[in-house]
């Protein structure tokens, strides 16, 4: 056991003796990083001596990659960050609250909860700078504010989160090669990308693999779908009214959106399988069909993670490529995008932490993780060449190229609804019931939690 | 510190500690309470004995109490009380299910499953302990019909999953068809009304190794005498089975199906991890599922529900095995 132990000492140690002494991932200087912003932070900034604490829901390997990047905060300005991450931060971080043991910052996965302590009182704002640095050098730059932007606890709207690491899902999955050889092209608007599904359905092919099943999460992927839809046929502003349910779920608004999704799934012409098939696939096996040859379908929607779940070996800008989830060029909405993504905020004030904030505001804060993995910045002067691989640029430059960003709707609906009864209400709507009756099914159990 | 001094010293502790109240407390009542010498020796003894069944039975009282007693009053409370636990709602987390088509659903299936799971386990089980009985290679039958009973049934779930494929390539179900000729797969699982019944024979696969388990055993303790009495009077095999056989285990079926209808009261995994309660297969537990965590009243007022549903086999299952005792 003491054996044991010791040996693990040895490796840390050997590790950490081979990543340099300051356990900077990349040299200063070194790389086509901003390093003058670091230089100049550095200058502006000292807090030897001083400690700060951090919580958020990164462990293992995310962990590793946010403290790199704290390790430049730390050789920049000589203080000491202690990040912890926890798998039940969720819980974790309001009974902290509560206790008046927080740390100084807490990384929130989803706005909601941070929403809900701002209400409380246990979030400190962000200072005015910092709101509109994120407006001019966000792309977006409004929805990102509106996204952090929560009622204080005397009921009067302070912004609080600031956005960092951003997933994207309105993406659609193709595989070029069957995209080349049968002569089709990415399409640029939802007009062509309807022309371009039925097209394929001319050419004989299927256009479209969907699949909702996940266990008991099963309805999840249509939601996803049911948003995007929302995003290209109403205002984000209505979009918004449907999240905090100002206007009904069974708006006409909302179940236009529904029905938009299914002209897609609801068509046994379009899927794989037939719409039949759409409820029960489950969402890990849907992406299959693009792989088989003949290609059983050409497209399939799902957010960046999906590649985790592709046959093995395949390789993602290769085999497999997508493309935006386009909008319709008749409609004057811009390119939304959906997503979702971490927000720091201020649980406990204090210089450091504020100075803290400030280096998120560095272009090096998110050059140092872009060059690693698994990280997406809608910040426009970090430098996306950067990026590690051709994937993550193509990733970045949707959110770069977004007028609109959104929250996933579902992540900011009451549990019962984002996570519960939307999900059986799209399993239904796709299994053939009534958009407005699913809509009203929806609006009733929201009315029934008030 | 190594597990197995842990281990060790957990053992010691838990013994040591029972062993410490049973004599320590004793003592305390026997020398310092009601010592049984001076003036009042004769009381005092009267005394110590009257409290002395009570000093036994504290712990185990205590025990379930606290976590069979209160939790079932503790929750009955938080059932009349709204979504945040705040404000006094009386019966109406009650009179809102009542008017949810959702919970008229979960009911209805549940009371199917309560029908068929037990009737079904129990049959199979009944058939499968009588066919092995007198066979050589009875044993090896009878632990392959068991074998499910080791798996949980989030696993079993899994595994059907692949048998109610919808892919004749991958579904058995599907495979049969499409060999009889059948042109495309269906969904067995999105069939309306028989989709329930998919999900019921896994948890009767699971359940039959149980029932022919403690059946095969109730059907070797029946006298050889009757049997042999019935043949040589004439009694053809059926005879035998339902007239000598059957009714002499008569107890232990009852206890065996009650048992089983306890159980699929509680099961809730099968329909979590094969439909998550879609397709008209919502069942009362995975129903409550829906509501823990975000509206406890609601969740609670379904697991009461629940437990007024189980109540009446639950008693009947006790005594039914009290009468198999005796």
């Amino acid at each position: 056991m003491k054996n044991r132990y010791l040996a693990t000492v040895a490796a840390v140690a050997l590790c950490a003796g081979a990543a340099g002494a300051q356990d900077l991932k990349f040299p200063v200087g070194e790389g086509d990083f901003n390093w003058s912003s670091y230089e100049s932070f550095a200058d502006a900034h000292d807090y030897s001596g001083q400690e700060m604490s951090m919580t958020g829901p990164w462990t293992g390997l995310d962990k590793e990659l946010v403290e790199s990047v704290i390790a430049y905060f730390e050789a920049a300005t000589g203080a000491t960050v202690n990040y912890s991450g926890s798998e039940s931060f969720e819980q974790d971080i309001v009974v902290s609250a509560q206790a008046n043991s927080a740390p100084n910052i807490a990384i929130f996965p989803q706005p909601g909860l941070a929403a809900d302590l701002a209400a409380r009182g246990y979030l400190s704002a962000l200072d005015d700078d910092t709101v509109s640095w994120i407006g001019e050098n966000y792309a977006a730059g409004q929805s990102w504010i509106d996204l952090g932007t929560y009622n204080n606890a005397d009921g009067a709207p302070e912004t609080f989160g600031f956005f960092y690491k951003i997933d994207v899902k309105s993406l659609i999955w193709y595989v070029p090669e069957a995209f080349e050889e049968a002569g089709y092209d990415v399409p640029e608007s939802l007009e062509d990308l309807k022309a371009l599904t039925d097209q394929i359905v001319a050419d004989g092919g299927t256009p479209w693999c969907i699949g909702l099943g996940s266990g008991a999460a099963t309805g999840w992927p249509a939601t996803d779908w049911v948003e995007d839809m929302m995003l290209r046929t109403q205002s984000p502003e209505t979009y918004d009214a449907w999240v905090s349910n100002e206007i009904p779920f069974n708006d006409p608004a909302v179940v236009g959106a529904i029905e938009e999704y299914g002209h897609f799934a609801r068509n046994d012409a379009y899927v794989k399988g037939g719409a039949a098939s759409v409820a029960n696939t489950d969402f890990r096996d849907s992406p299959g069909g693009l792989f088989t040859f003949p290609p059983e379908c050409y497209m399939h929607k799902q957010a960046s993670f999906i590649p985790t779940f592709f046959p093995e070996g395949t390789e993602v800008g290769e085999d497999v490529d997508f493309f935006y989830f386009p909008a319709y060029e008749g409609k004057d909405l811009g390119k939304p995008v959906l997503g979702a993504g971490t927000l720091f905020a201020i649980t406990q004030d204090s210089d450091v932490t504020r100075g803290f904030i400030d280096f998120l505001k560095t272009p090096i804060a998110h050059e140092v993780w872009m060059a690693q993995s698994g990280f997406l910045t809608p910040f426009k002067g970090a430098n996306s060449e950067l990026y590690a691989n051709d994937t993550l640029k193509a990733l970045g430059e949707v959110l770069l190229n977004a007028t609109t960003f959104r929250f996933d709707a579902s992540d900011l609906m009451p549990g019962e609804i984002g996570a519960d009864a939307f999900w059986k209400g799209m399993v239904a709507y796709t299994g053939g019931e009534d958009a407005t009756s699913v809509a009203d099914g929806i609006q009733g159990r929201w009315d029934s939690i008030k | 510190m190594s597990p197995l001094v842990q281990g060790a010293l957990t053992i010691l502790l838990g013994v040591g500690g029972c062993v410490g109240y049973f004599y320590g407390s004793n003592l305390l009542l026997d020398k310092v309470l009601f010592p049984a010498r001076g003036p009042n020796i004769a009381r005092n003894i009267n005394r110590a004995n009257l409290i002395r069944p009570w000093l036994f039975l504290f712990p185990a009282i205590f025990a379930a109490g606290l976590y069979l007693a209160y939790p079932v009053v503790g929750s009955f409370i938080r059932s009349l009380y709204n979504r945040a636990g705040t404000d006094f709602v009386g019966l109406g987390n009650y009179t809102f299910l009542m008017g949810d088509d959702g919970f008229r659903t979960a009911l209805f299936n549940n009371f199917l499953w309560l029908l068929f799971v037990p009737a079904a386990a129990t049959g199979f089980g009944l058939l499968a302990a009588q066919l092995t009985d007198r066979l050589r290679w009875g044993n090896i039958a009878k632990s392959l019909i068991f074998m499910p009973m080791a798996i949980s049934f989030v696993g079993a779930s899994l595994i059907w999953k692949f048998v109610y494929a919808n892919d004749a390539d991958i579904g058995l179900i599907n495979a049969i068809r499409a060999a009889l000729g059948a042109e495309s797969a269906v969904d067995v699982l999105q069939t309306p009304f028989w989709n329930n019944f998919f999900l019921m024979f896994i948890l009767v696969w699971i359940q039959t190794g149980f029932a022919m388990v403690i059946l095969s055993a109730a059907l070797r303790g029946i006298p050889e005498e009757t049997i042999e009495a019935a043949i040589i009077d004439g009694a053809n095999p059926w005879q035998v089975f339902f007239r000598i056989k059957a009714p002499q285990i008569m107890g232990t079926i009852v206890v065996v199906w009650t048992t089983i209808t306890l159980l699929t009261l509680k099961v809730f995994d099968i329909v979590y991890t094969m439909t998550g309660g879609n397709f008209g297969t919502e069942i009362l537990p995975s129903y409550m599922m829906s509501f823990m965590f975000r509206d406890d009243g609601r969740a609670t007022a379904v697991a009461f529900v629940i437990m007024i549903l189980v109540l009446p086999v639950m008693i009947w299952n006790i005594q039914q095995s009290r009468k198999e005792m005796r």
